[in-house]
């Protein structure tokens, strides 16, 4: 049986730094055998987690990528078409009845599995990312919610298939749109917000461990204080590391104005933020002690 | 096992529960297994996991999280003293809302029509005040059921958009295969009747905000009253009332009788009735709900006379973000359906640049018009 240090162990091996609150939810999660919701900022890593504990589990990972208008075809089944007429046209003159050949291009070969259909006919219990459900529309979480509280989908041609194993499933939320109160009761809910400075630093050291200390520091700190502008899209930890990345790449040991201007666009992806830090660069870098006040 | 040798524990549970559901949790006995079973995996004598297991299991949005280590530290400490002094039980204290009489009554009065016309009671900024009681002294009972025929009406116009998923069609567009398939399966697949799909149509979604301060007083219940027979036909209808601060009504609006969600309201708000803050209202408005209620589909529609005793600084902000993430602002005024109304209070003219459609909203007249613009 899994225990609560295992999965904090397991999290740290896979470079994942985090604090007891996941450990304890994602712990929960796999005993109680519970789906979580996972909701946050963009660019926190909330899709990471699904992809560490499929790792820490050693099992696989299957990723439903929700928008809106997904609908059952693209998230349970489909049956391929083109091959069944193909298949007809091909058994045309043999003497075979119609409710034969009906069977025939009903049957698993013409099946298309989505990813619903696939986790939960697999055979080593997988986990389920089911990412940005808030994407999609109400229709299919309410359908969602039927998958996930009865395990079994059922296909007219073929009848009900029940799970093999009951995956273990994650889903993610940018709280685009407000989720059904029956969805968040059925879930286990954990909310992931931007890492403190000591955090951050700690993920920037694991993930670009050649990275200069004073850089990495200023770099994070740098950050916290950009997080707290009035930004269209505020960047993430991802945004972070893209930049802790490139400017060890390039061999800079510490930040200056210059490297700022011409690197922010790892870190700004709207160019009004662009235009806004810009302006506020000067004493962003001041209260980010890069720069000390002049007089 | 462990469940029933921990008897004590499992009841603070179950007390524990009842008392986050006091403070507004929804938790249901499901949520209390949940909860117990959890212990069973986890060290619960150490108290920090011990708290964190129960907050992961029983808190289901961000808010309530931020609430939970408050709640929790405040009810073991009750515990704690409970056992030290040996008291048997412990009761929490339930915080009743006191019985806002006062303004139960006043929000009866405009929704009968403002029968009382005591001068003192109405604070308007306007000199045309007389004027306007003319207009809404005498709003009938049963215009509601006026409203709700006109409502039903523009529902049906907001039906009519097109969206990505697909329906089943008689009209020749896109192939529907898996229907062409079964249907031509008797002729051994050979594909004489051809199915169709349709995109769907889709729904567009509103948002209702209405100011129900002082200055609204005369044209609240009317609007409320909109509101109400809006939330009862047409599914999409998100609500929101504010005078000093912002309120979340759709739910209290969808299962209630008007009279009761009425008397909930007067009985819940404080700042009911009382002077207007827009701004702080409208960027609390942004700040909580605008990313969850408001898309690219949605229409949003202000009802307020734009009178703002507070920032309009603040304001102006607020209905810049509102009017980027959504399809359409419209402000609706009662004011504006003066002749002589020109837009000359700050906030007014702060939130205009803003606004898509600028209109009047006095009588059940007006309201035909909003149709033009849905």
């Amino acid at each position: 049986m899994i225990q609560l240090t295992d999965i904090k162990k397991m999290l740290n091996e896979q470079g994942y730094i985090t604090d007891d609150a996941v450990a304890m939810s994602l712990y929960l999660s796999i005993q109680l055998s519970k789906p979580l919701l996972v909701e946050g900022p963009a660019g926190v890593g909330k899709t990471e987690i699904a992809k560490v504990m499929a790792k820490a589990l050693q099992t696989d990972m299957i990723r439903l990528q929700c928008y809106e208008g997904l609908d059952a075809t693209h998230a349970l089944y489909e049956w391929n078409y083109q091959r069944q007429l193909l298949h007809l046209k091909m058994v045309e003159h043999n003497n075979e009845s119609v409710g034969d050949k009906e069977k025939t291009i009903f049957s698993d070969a013409f099946l298309m599995k989505r990813p619903l259909l696939q986790a939960i006919t697999h055979d080593k219990r997988p986990v389920l990312l089911i990412d940005e459900i808030d994407r999609s529309d109400e229709e299919f979480e309410s359908f969602l919610l039927e998958v996930l509280s009865d395990w079994q989908i059922t296909i007219p041609e073929i009848g009900t298939i029940k799970a093999t194993n009951i995956p273990q499933v994650i889903l993610t939320g940018n709280r685009t749109r407000e989720l059904s109160e029956a969805l968040r009761r059925r879930c286990l809910y954990l909310y992931i917000d931007y890492p403190e400075f000591e955090k951050e630093w700690l993920i920037v050291k694991s993930k670009v461990p050649e990275i200069d200390n004073k850089l990495g520091e200023q770099i994070c700190s740098f950050m916290q204080e950009l997080r707290k502008l009035q930004l269209e899209k505020t960047p993430g930890v991802a945004e972070t590391l893209d930049w802790a990345l490139a400017l060890s790449g390039l061999h800079i040991d510490h930040l200056d104005k210059t490297i700022i201007e011409q690197t922010l666009g790892v870190v700004l992806k709207d160019w009004r933020d662009t235009r806004h830090v810009q302006m506020s660069l000067s004493e962003l870098m001041e209260k980010t002690g890069i720069i000390s006040k002049i007089g | 096992m462990l469940i029933t040798r921990q008897t004590s524990l499992s009841k603070n549970i179950v007390q524990f529960c009842r008392y986050l559901r006091q403070k507004g949790f929804v938790l249901g006995v499901q949520d209390e297994a949940t909860a117990l079973e959890a212990l069973t995996f986890i060290d619960y004598s150490n108290r920090d996991i011990f708290r964190l297991a129960l907050k992961s299991v029983l808190c289901k949005t961000k808010s309530q999280l931020q609430e939970f280590e408050q709640l929790f530290n405040s009810y073991w400490k009750q515990i704690g003293e409970a056992v030290d002094s040996k008291v048997k039980t412990v009761r929490e204290q339930v915080l009743k809302p006191k019985d806002k009489d006062a303004s139960f009554k006043s929000l009866k009065a405009w929704l009968n029509g403002n029968k009382n016309d005591e001068e003192e009671k109405v604070a308007s900024y306007s000199s045309n005040e007389s004027l306007s009681k003319k207009n809404f002294a005498n709003i009938p009972d049963d215009e509601i059921d006026e409203l709700l025929r006109l409502i039903k009406a523009l529902s049906k116009k907001l039906a009519a958009k097109a969206g990505r998923r697909y329906e089943k069609s008689n009209k020749i567009n896109l192939p529907d295969l898996r229907r062409t398939l079964r249907r031509n399966m008797r002729r051994g697949g050979e594909l004489l009747e051809l199915a169709y799909r349709n995109p769907k149509r889709n729904r567009t979604k509103l948002v209702l905000i209405c100011d129900v301060s002082r200055s609204m007083e005369l044209y609240a219940g009317f609007l409320l009253q909109f509101m109400y027979a809006f939330q009862h036909v047409y599914r999409r209808v998100e609500t929101f009332a504010f005078s000093t601060s912002l309120h979340h009504i759709t739910a209290l609006l969808r299962q209630n009788d008007f009279h009761d969600a009425l008397k909930i309201l007067s009985n819940k708000n404080e700042g009911w009735n009382g002077g207007t803050r827009i701004g702080k209202s409208l960027h609390e408005f942004v700040q909580e709900f605008a990313p969850r209620v408001i898309d690219k589909k949605t229409i949003v529609i202000m009802m307020s006379d734009g009178w703002d005793a507070g920032d309009t600084e603040l304001l102006k902000e607020s209905m810049e973000r509102i009017h980027k993430i959504c399809r359409k602002l419209i402000w609706l005024n009662p004011l504006a359906g003066y002749e002589d109304y020109k837009p000359q209070v700050a906030g007014m003219r702060a939130a205009l640049p803003f606004t898509d459609i600028f209109a009047a909203v006095h009588n059940a007249e007006s309201l035909k018009r909003l149709g033009n613009w849905l």
